[in-house]
């Protein structure tokens, strides 16, 4: 990279060769190592599910088989959730970020931070390894008994990769919790954290003890199917339930794992781009906690309808109500935030102003399913699939985006087309709704998931959904193209292109190798958009000669 | 060395706990005994927290994250335990 | 070079103790929600065949496992005896302490196996397709038991024989480490192994001593 040369004093110019980047402690330059894995993942479980949306463009089954499309399904599930979506914010943009913007040096653990990553990669290992044997047929979910008695794929070994990848996922969770705690820069007290790190400490919490459990109910499928160790087997009086009950007690705070960092990226960008602070900056904070220990009380809305007792469905009926509260009270802030601001549209913030879209939508189809009687309407429907990809794909991937774009600056030293970001943006909102919202109608009329075929009066909504899905594909790819451009060749980017608030905005851009030239101190509320000095500074390529 | 000797009366402790709940289980005490073996399993794990772990003395983090993970548990139990 | 710290990211040796105690906390804690997952399960059967299970205990060798017992809490005392000594910097001492304290975990290891023997000799080992008799009113059930039994102790096994492997790790590297970064290391093991003993603390009556 020709940055090399220019800026010694960047973390990109210490030491060049795969060396020093492959063994570096650097938690800037570990988050590239993530940022490249996840990339690469990103668009491996996209294009399972660009062959799953090209299969149901026709009723007949004529791309692939049964069995073929059953591990489609399987592996872009499993791919999209432990490798991209479960890791995509913190590990990343987390990593790179929450010591710039408590103000301190690097992690509290370097060498474990750079160890779950070696972590992550041998679990992707055992995870490709699964691929390239012939897939997976049970599901993201490995439900037994078809996961111990009756599917033929290699179960344990891809079982075996997510549970090695839950090891780094606990790495980073207790590196960050033990970060926040311990390494804030002196005067920045809780409250005066941006809420990014808030939401990435609620994120960590739910890692931290959410995953083990996941693990467990991992471990006893290998030993069923390894060991012949019979513990959900039905034959000995096992129970396949309780296995439904160890996978959602961690899969449904998974889902906040992957949600609740889109929300603090979205926190960051909406103040900046409106030039405002945050409204109610301490509900937005709480908020997150909240979610992440209501979290942990809803998981029993996942089985309406496998048999657990009617009294514990509406009790779970009722808290998942309830988890609605702080996810809402987040919404209305924001939307509070834009009020009376002055609003620019640049690629961040048409991103999460996507978002603010996309996840009040999903979150309220939401509601839906956790009402107990509509959810038996439209349990294991396309209805389902539709809401959490609004959430998981329409949220978090859009903040993913969001949060990108609005660091990239500070990530590599270099600004990108504004024009094309712009453009991309667009597409993938258009295709995102394009692809997901015929699925409402699709679940609402009967399609169950999991089919690879279906009855010609489906046809209509399948096609549109598998249109929408090529233009989303373009509107993924667009950043690839435009964004690696600008690594090389984009125009240099001052240390606060955005005129944002925030310790990783003193410092310049990229960042030196221990972040800080002189370590700060922290006098201010975050969000101080009153604060005299802050501009928003425009950019052209002529510009930039600093 | 009076911390030593602390480190010693606790070991023996915990071996008398150790003798009490296996010769309890020679006893019939109908629903009792299952109680009692995990009362004192907890008592043998507060003495190896505070005593051996030092939990109660290295500021308030340690105690955070074991209250942090009783809270947790008591979750993953209680609402397990109410579909059954 | 920073010298008294072993991550750049802290000022003070203070600081970087506090925070590697609240990290293996954490990890403890973590580790209690992966035991207390299986636990539940086992919980679960136990209230619904409890009569199986009565009589499937039966069978376990309590004398095996009161020594165990004991040879556990023996090698907590002795890690603890170590950390003592390192935070006093008597050396000497503390490395016969981690010796002992990883000589007790493989005794622990050994009378284990020896019990696994044991139960596959007498048909009690549900696992890799071993044959399974069981002599009783519900001999499906008891099977049930026994598998969750080898499940649970050897996943504690296998935490033993990570807490033996990192002492004998630490114990080869000790000549060539600092001071500084032996008082972490003791007292990061320390933690991890005082945790798998109280994890068998809880095993131990709840897989032996059902109505005795």
């Amino acid at each position: 990279m020709s940055t090399e040369a220019l800026r010694p004093s960047s973390y990109l110019g210490e030491g060049a060769g795969p060396a020093a980047w492959l063994l570096t402690t650097d938690h800037k330059r570990v988050a590239w190592l993530y940022l490249m894995s996840l990339t690469a993942f990103f668009f491996l479980g996209g294009a399972f599910a660009v062959l799953m949306r090209v299969e149901l463009a026709t009723p007949a089954g004529d791309l692939v088989s049964d069995d073929t499309y059953n591990r489609l399904f399987s592996l872009h599930g499993i791919i999209m959730v432990w490798f991209f979506l479960v890791p995509s914010i913190p590990a990343t943009l987390g990593n790179f970020l929450l010591p710039l913007m408590i103000g301190a040096r690097d992690l509290a653990f370097p060498r474990l931070n750079l160890a779950s990553w070696y972590v992550f990669i041998l679990g992707s290992a055992f995870a490709l390894a699964s691929v390239l044997a012939g897939g997976v047929d049970t599901g993201w979910t490995f439900y037994t008994p078809l996961s111990t008695l009756y599917a033929n794929g290699f179960v344990s070994m891809a079982a075996l990769g997510v549970f090695i990848v839950g090891f780094s996922t606990i790495m980073t969770g207790i590196n960050f919790i033990v970060t926040i705690h311990t390494l804030r820069a002196p005067g920045l007290t809780w409250f005066r954290l941006p809420i990014f790190v808030w939401t990435m400490y609620a994120t960590a919490l739910v890692m931290v003890l959410a995953t083990p459990v996941l693990a467990a109910s991992l471990i006893l499928i290998v030993l069923e199917r390894v060991f012949g160790i019979g513990i959900f087997n039905p034959a000995l009086g096992g129970d396949p339930l309780l296995f439904q009950h160890l996978f959602w007690f961690y899969s449904h705070p998974a889902v906040y794992i992957m949600i609740l960092p889109g929300m603090g990226v979205v926190s960051e960008v909406l103040p900046c781009f409106s030039r405002r602070p945050l409204f109610g900056y301490k509900a937005v904070a709480l908020s997150s906690m909240a979610i992440a220990v209501f979290g942990f009380l809803v998981w029993g809305h996942h089985m309406f309808v496998s048999g657990q007792s009617a009294y514990a469905g509406v009790l779970f009926s009722f808290l998942s109500f309830c988890v609605a509260i702080p996810s809402a009270i987040k919404v209305f802030n924001w939307s509070l935030t834009l009020r009376k601001g002055e609003i620019t549209f640049e690629t961040p913030m048409l991103y999460a102003l996507f978002f603010l879209a996309l996840f009040t939508f999903g979150g309220l189809a939401g509601l839906f399913l956790a009402a107990l009687a509509i959810d038996v309407h439209v349990h294991d429907t396309y209805f389902v699939v539709a809401h959490f990809h609004y959430i998981m794909v329409g949220g978090m991937v859009t903040a993913y985006m969001a949060g990108l774009h609005f660091w990239w600056p500070k990530l590599t030293g270099r600004m990108y087309s504004e024009t094309w970001g712009r453009i991309a943006a667009t597409v993938t909102f258009l295709g995102f709704n394009l692809t997901f919202f015929p699925q409402f109608v699709l679940g609402f009329i009967g399609m169950p998931r999991r089919y690879h075929t279906y009855p010609p009066e489906f046809q209509f909504w399948h096609v549109l959904s598998s249109a929408g899905a090529v233009v989303l594909a373009f509107g993924y790819l667009m950043p690839l193209f435009y964004l690696g451009w600008s690594m090389f060749r984009g125009p240099r980017a001052p240390a606060n292109p955005w005129g944002a608030t925030g310790l990783e905005w003193q410092t310049a851009s990229p960042p030196p190798p221990h972040n800080f030239d002189t370590m700060p101190s922290v006098s201010r509320p975050a969000y101080d958009y009153a604060m005299k000095g802050l501009q928003h500074e425009t950019f052209s390529p002529h510009k930039d000669e600093a | 060395m009076s911390h030593i000797r602390k480190l010693i009366v606790a070991y023996l402790g915990l071996l008398a706990l150790l003798a009490l709940t296996v010769g309890s289980s020679f006893l019939d005490l109908g629903g009792l005994n299952s109680a009692l073996n995990l009362a004192i399993a907890a008592a043998k794990a507060a003495i190896i927290a505070t005593l051996f772990m030092h939990l109660t003395s290295e500021g308030i983090l340690p105690r955070l994250a074991v209250a942090a993970t009783g809270l947790w548990l008591a979750v993953l139990f209680g609402l397990t335990l109410i579909g059954q | 070079m920073r010298s008294s710290t072993e991550s750049v990211a802290f000022d003070t040796k203070a600081r970087e103790k506090a925070a590697d105690t609240f990290g293996m906390w954490v990890f403890i804690g973590s580790e209690a929600m992966l035991f207390g997952a299986i636990l539940l399960v086992f919980l679960i059967a136990r209230i619904s065949y409890g009569t199986a299970f009565a009589a499937a205990s039966q069978r376990l060798s309590l004398p095996l496992g009161t020594l165990n017992t004991a040879v556990l809490l023996t090698s907590s005392f002795a890690m603890v005896l170590a950390h003592t000594f390192t935070a006093s910097r008597r050396w000497r001492p503390a490395v016969w302490a981690l010796i002992c304290t990883s000589l007790l975990g493989i005794v622990f290891l050994f009378v284990k196996a020896v019990e696994y023997g044991r139960e596959f000799k007498e048909g009690l080992a549900p696992v890799l397709g071993a044959p399974f008799s069981f002599t009783g009113p519900d001999p499906t059930h008891a099977e049930f038991f026994f598998a969750l039994y080898f499940a649970m102790t050897s996943l504690h096994a296998l935490h033993l024989i990570c807490g033996v492997a990192v002492i004998a790790g630490m114990l080869l590297l000790w000549p060539g480490t600092t001071e500084a970064s032996r008082t972490h290391r003791v007292q990061a093991i320390g933690l991890y192994w005082h945790f798998v003993d109280i994890v068998w603390v809880f095993l131990f009556p709840v897989l032996y001593l059902i109505n005795r």
